[in-house]
């Protein structure tokens, strides 16, 4: 991937990122995040893991963000925009992403391995998608399982936290 | 004899099997699916003490690559197991409450999963007692993680509960965010997630110890919300409050243990890494005694009886770290931190059920959490009154109960190590403790009461509440039982590395 690539997409990830909090109107918030999202599948279509990139764009942008969009619609967006910032908040978190950011960079300017290029691939083509398929279905069998659970325990708890009125 | 892995699925089996049958049957009441539940998993803890041992050396493809079946993780399984039916006992006495804060047409409605999703928590908590690789602990923590989001919030009629819901369900997802980060650097080290093996390739990589060092740390502090150690701790009042009662047991508990067995498993191949263990030692030492002094100074002005068990709850993690503060020396004649830790979780998950019980069945006649609406219980209950003073003295520290007995283990640990600074903290720590613990104590029998009718208490409860009393007793005096068990294993908790 192009390192000017690679920046662009990079800072605007993080300017809509950014945006997603900034921003009081939620319609707004929720389109920035979907512009995050899409900046993030580019990183990482020019990473060469096109099945991520691509399971980004179809999941978040798409499924999860219209979602999105629907639920904020039903909202009363006035009393949204009308919230204020807590300052308390604001100038704690900034701190604390201040520090980590702080702490990163120093770990990075001493940590010789992080600045080694990656070693080429031995082949120029993979087929991923039926690679991630394998290594999921056949190695990591107990962990996907575990996540099968996982998912249907979330989807009762979707169930159970929006009935509306129970019979 | 069978694998061990069969009493995760008999588990899981079981929350299938009563989902469909809350789903399709109308005739089951929900009470009989607790029952069930209740006496399903009395069979499966039974069963556990005739499990196959792992095998010496697993295929490559086999699942033995993400679990282990050592007597540690299967102590681990029997304390998640015992919690979740406890939790089951709580929440068949708590259902008038539950059905009061939904939503419904009928009463009762909506409260069947209320008794089925903590199989699922269960299910998770027991996966995770056997994890050895990271993505196998992550998926595990993961589902136990997401079935409390769904508890906690359960009560949809009441703010608390909705707000702590929410409030869980954020630091939650900060604190996955941080974990799975710390996860990602430890593989971009090492190229591994087994732990075993994550040990050997941290112990040969060069200059890389500030990266080690941030990856740990990244870890610890997605480790930190969980056992909620101070600076972690903001979420802990709030939502253990807003919580059903059953399930801030079952998070004070089963979450608690989770991520203590985790910590070990994931310090283990850290300490290893000569270099560091120093300055990993005085960043556990830090959040030990940061996690003594706000729990238990911040539990001395409580009012409410739930807010109180949560700052305890919080004070008990900074023994618990004070245990892990130890790791890396040479063990005592008492054993290793392992099993310390283990016994401490044990003494731990017996008197915190038990005051969880009783504040239970007790909060539906008193009409209030406060202290003062215990005010007098001794007349109105002597039984649950006596079970009350037990689970008190033992969070104490009284001599002769499993907690005093635990503390004692704790404390011998760190004159082992020559934790000196965390000693003295600790000496004053349970003084407080002393105090706010039996303020309560205090309550029940010296002050009148407001209304004498006397409460009455299920056999089902009785029962349960005369066992725990019984076992704080017994492990207070005899320990060796659970010690042998924690100690019978090399590895990975009780063997540290030294």
């Amino acid at each position: 991937m192009s390192p000017i690539l690679f920046w662009l997409f990079t800072a605007l990830m993080l300017a809509f990122g950014v945006s997603v909090i900034l921003n009081r109107d939620p319609v707004a918030s929720a389109l920035s995040l979907v512009a995050s999202f899409l900046c993030l599948a580019s990183l990482f279509v020019g990473l060469d893991a096109f099945f991520i990139g691509v399971i980004q764009i179809l999941v978040y942008a798409g499924a999860v963000m219209v979602l999105f969009l629907f639920i904020i619609m039903l909202l009363d967006l006035k009393a949204e925009k009308r919230r204020s910032f807590n300052e308390f908040a604001l100038v704690g978190g900034a701190a604390v992403s201040a520090l980590f950011v702080a702490g990163l960079l120093k770990v990075l300017s001493v940590f010789p391995a992080g600045a080694q290029p990656f070693p080429a691939l031995g082949v120029a083509k993979l087929d991923d998608v039926r690679l991630v398929g394998i290594t999921l279905f056949t190695r990591f069998n107990l962990p996907f399982q575990t996540v099968g659970v996982l998912v249907l325990v979330a989807s009762i708890g979707v169930i159970v936290l929006s009935r509306r009125q129970l019979k | 004899m069978f694998a061990p892995i069969t009493l995760e699925i008999l588990v899981l089996a079981l929350g299938f099997i009563l989902l469909l049958a809350e789903s399709f049957s109308n005739s089951t009441s929900k009470r009989s699916l607790a029952k069930i539940a209740i006496f399903c998993l009395g069979w499966v803890f039974a069963l556990s003490f005739f499990v196959e041992s792992a095998p010496s050396n697993p295929e490559p493809g086999s699942f033995w690559n993400f679990y282990s079946a050592d007597p540690v993780s299967m102590v681990f399984k029997r304390i998640a197991l015992l919690t979740t039916m406890a939790v089951l006992v709580m929440a068949l006495e708590y259902e008038a409450v539950l059905a009061k804060n939904i939503p419904s047409s009928r009463t009762g409605a909506g409260t069947g999963e209320f008794f089925i999703l903590p199989l699922f928590t269960c299910t998770g908590l027991m996966l995770l007692a056997s994890a050895v690789d990271l993505v196998m602990a992550f998926a595990a923590l993961e589902l136990v993680t997401i079935s409390f989001y769904v508890m906690v919030a359960y009560m949809r009629g009441s703010h608390a509960s909705l707000e702590a819901g929410v409030k869980y369900l954020i630091l939650g997802a900060l604190s996955t965010g941080f974990f799975v980060y710390g996860i990602t650097w430890i593989f971009g080290l090492t190229g591994e997630t087994h732990f075993a093996k994550i040990a050997v390739k941290l112990a040969a990589l060069q200059d890389s110890d500030t990266a080690i060092l941030f990856a740990l740390v990244l870890v610890l502090v997605g480790l930190g919300f969980k056992v909620a150690a101070v600076p972690f701790q903001s979420w802990v009042p709030d939502v253990y409050q807003g919580a059903p009662t059953p399930v801030t047991a079952f998070l004070s508990v089963g979450s608690k243990a989770a991520g203590f067995l985790l910590l070990l498993r994931v310090l283990e191949p850290f300490l290893g890494v000569a270099a560091l263990s120093n300055k990993i030692l005085l960043v556990l030492t830090v959040l030990a005694g940061a996690t003594l002094i706000f729990g238990n100074l911040a539990a001395l002005p409580q009012n409410n009886l739930k807010r109180l068990l949560a700052y305890s709850s919080v004070g008990h993690a900074g023994y618990l770290l004070m245990a892990i503060a130890c790791i890396g020396v040479a063990p005592s004649a008492l054993g290793s931190v392992g099993s310390t830790v283990g016994f401490y979780l044990f003494a731990y998950l017996l008197m915190t059920l038990l005051s969880f019980l009783i504040l239970t069945i007790a909060t539906q006649h008193t009409k209030g959490e406060e202290i003062h609406h215990f005010n007098g219980l001794s007349r109105r209950s002597p039984f649950l009154a006596f079970g009350l003073l037990v689970a008190m003295s033992s969070l104490a520290g009284v001599p002769l109960t499993a907690g005093f007995y635990g503390k004692f283990l704790v404390f011998a640990q760190a004159v082992n190590a020559h934790q000196w600074t965390l000693l003295a903290l600790a000496t004053v720590t349970v003084g407080a403790g002393f105090y706010f613990y039996l303020r309560v104590v205090a309550a029940m029998y010296w002050a009148e009461p407001t209304d004498t009718s006397p409460i009455h208490v299920s056999g089902l409860s009785k029962l349960v509440i005369a066992l725990l009393v019984t076992g704080i007793f017994v492990f207070g005096v005899n320990p060796k039982p659970v010690l042998a068990a924690l100690q019978s294993s090399p590895a990975p908790l009780a063997a540290t590395a030294h």
